[in-house]
């Protein structure tokens, strides 16, 4: 797999947070990273960098955006008052206790339900309807969903046929990006024959071809062993840097939520909304032994209380609704 | 298995075949073997079970008559298996996408598959007379309905997250049908289609029965009005050919369309 070039450009690393087509004059930015530095060093440049965020980080451009959303299923209440914003190029992580409506919020952001009247939803700074998202976001549900009479490329070139594009300059594209999905050779294999992590990493392929400002990644590494999982999320964030997409990504597991993550919103039991939003000033590129860091630790802290808090509100209403 | 063989080279794969059908074969000569044997063995009078020779001659005594009966029934089983196949799965897209047809309609299949087939049989033959087309549609009849309830089965037991996943690519409502809910629903179908070979074949002979002058079903008939035992073993030989046949074939065709098995 290829480096990230920022791996050769040593200490500075340059931060680009829009696309360069919508890339505003203040978008890109320099900040420090020390990430081959000792341990003493990170924590300066981390601390120094908290200090200036408010006025050196400017707010990206939101590419979606969500404003006193509710959702209701009948008796049940998914969603309320939820707001939420994401920036372009930005990677945004949710975590939240099970049936918190992580995946309600999801499939509203995919276009696949419809919000409850009321509340806002925007998208590219225009509001519009749920419907209206369908096919402009690539989602990419829990599961691999791979359709079992399809191969590998056929798999991944799907979203691409359904756009209309020709199957022969599909096909291509996708043959062309095989190897950075780990994927060459196993073009002509079919789903059964291949592991977990790579029926994963066909179906991630396949929410990168369809190219879409938004990705919408729903646990995509739930179903993973631990290490496979931990691989999977530095080879997302090396891909993701190279093309530059705004990614939400719902996990839960908080590690993973703030290793990937610009910014983490921790969300409320049920009815889901957002308790906490945490920004993630950790250096970019990640390396593994972030996770040891003091301030990757007093992150997991926070975000930690913040969790239990609401793990042990929809405990109890459970528990009283047993009763 | 087939999955596995499906991407290996050819060599292991034909090498199956072969003792496949080795084996099949060394279990037919068996029974041939068997049925000479056991009738000379304990001296079966001809008339419950004539020898396998015996049938053998016959057949081979006036091939051209079994062998254009063979055609007749073979084409009416055919054209009724594929109307009825076809038609079938067309109605369960139907039904799948309109509920209100399908509380309407569904109820009056079933009442027409409670209908003896025999009954139904006089019926055909007066509307369409003695023709080719009378025996099909009562492989027809006999033959849409499983299909359409085993096609029915497999389009609803789609997943739907993964039409919400072809949703969210902007598929329109024909390309998840074209692209997820008929593939996926091919297993189940092909269920259903396996049973339809034997029920059209059964639909072709009952349907030569009303009157006709070729087919194995009329060969049938005349050896039993004349109590040829022979004859009428024949005839039921050349059928269970043509039924198993037409059966390894629809079984074949399964094996290289639903090469996936049931995964998910």
């Amino acid at each position: 797999m290829p480096s990230h070039p920022d791996h050769l450009a040593g200490v500075w690393h340059i931060r680009c947070r829009d696309p360069p087509i919508a890339a505003g004059a203040q978008a890109c930015q320099r900040r420090p990273s020390l990430y081959k530095n000792p341990k003493g060093r990170l924590l300066r440049a981390m601390v120094r960098d908290q200090d200036d965020a408010p006025t050196a980080v400017p707010e990206p451009e939101p590419l979606i955006e969500l404003r006193g959303v509710a959702k209701t299923f009948g008796p049940v209440k998914a969603l309320s008052g939820l707001s939420a914003r994401v920036g372009r190029g930005e990677f945004v992580t949710v975590v939240g206790p099970s049936g918190c409506g992580k995946s309600t919020l999801f499939n509203i952001v995919a276009g696949l339900e419809e919000p409850d009247p009321g509340g806002a939803l925007r998208f590219e700074g225009k509001s519009c309807h749920a419907a209206e998202l369908l096919g402009r976001v690539s989602f990419m549900p829990q599961r691999d969903l791979l359709l079992p009479w399809r191969n590998v490329i056929d798999n991944a070139t799907l979203a691409l046929e359904i756009e209309g594009r020709p199957r022969k300059a599909a096909r291509a594209e996708a043959l062309r990006m095989l190897p950075e999905f780990g994927l060459a050779g196993f073009e002509a294999q079919y789903p059964h024959q291949l592991s977990g992590g790579m029926r994963q990493r066909v179906a991630l392929m396949r929410t990168f071809l369809f190219e879409r400002d938004l990705m919408l990644l729903d646990e995509p590494f739930g179903a993973l062993d631990a290490l496979t999982r931990t691989l999977m999320q530095r080879w997302l964030l090396d891909v993701w840097q190279r093309h530059r997409r705004t990614i939400l990504f719902i996990t839960h597991d908080v590690d993973e939520a703030i290793f990937l993550g610009d910014r983490v919103l921790v969300m409320t039991a049920r009815p889901g909304a957002v308790k906490l939003e945490q920004r993630i000033d950790l250096p970019r590129p990640r390396r593994p032994d972030l996770v040891t860091a003091p301030d990757f630790i007093r992150l997991k802290r926070t975000l930690l209380e913040a969790i239990e808090e609401e793990s042990l509100k929809s405990f109890q209403t459970a528990e009283e609704r047993t009763r | 298995m087939s999955l596995v063989a499906a991407a290996a080279p050819a060599g292991p794969r034909a090498a199956g075949f072969a003792r496949r059908i080795g084996v099949r074969l060394a279990t037919l000569l068996a029974v041939a073997f068997a049925w000479e044997g056991l009738v000379l063995l304990l001296g079966i009078r001809p008339f419950y079970l004539p020898r396998l020779s015996a049938v053998l001659a016959a057949i081979l005594a006036t091939p051209g008559a079994y062998a254009s009966g063979f055609l007749r029934t073979l084409t009416e089983t055919l054209i009724g298996f594929v109307a009825g196949g076809a038609f079938g799965v067309a109605v369960a897209v139907a039904f799948l996408r309109l509920r209100t047809l399908r509380e309407m309609v569904f109820p009056l299949f079933v009442v027409s598959q409670t209908i003896p087939v025999i009954a139904f049989g006089a019926l055909v033959v007066l509307w369409f007379g003695n023709t080719l087309m009378a025996k099909a549609v009562i492989a027809f009849y006999l033959t849409f309905f499983p299909v359409t309830v085993n096609a029915l089965i497999g389009l609803e037991a789609v997943d739907p997250r993964q039409i919400a996943l072809m949703r969210s690519f902007g598929a329109s409502p024909r390309q998840i049908l074209l692209r997820l809910q008929l593939p996926s629903a091919l297993p189940q179908t092909f269920v259903a289609l396996r049973l339809a070979a034997s029920l059209s074949l059964v639909g072709a002979i009952v349907g030569e029965w009303f009157g006709d002058t070729t087919g194995l079903g009329v060969l049938l008939l005349q050896a039993m009005y004349t109590e040829n035992v022979v004859a009428i073993w024949a005839a039921l030989l050349v059928s269970a050919f043509l039924g198993t046949g037409f059966y390894a074939a629809v079984a074949f065709v399964e094996r290289r369309l639903v090469f996936w098995g049931a995964e998910q």
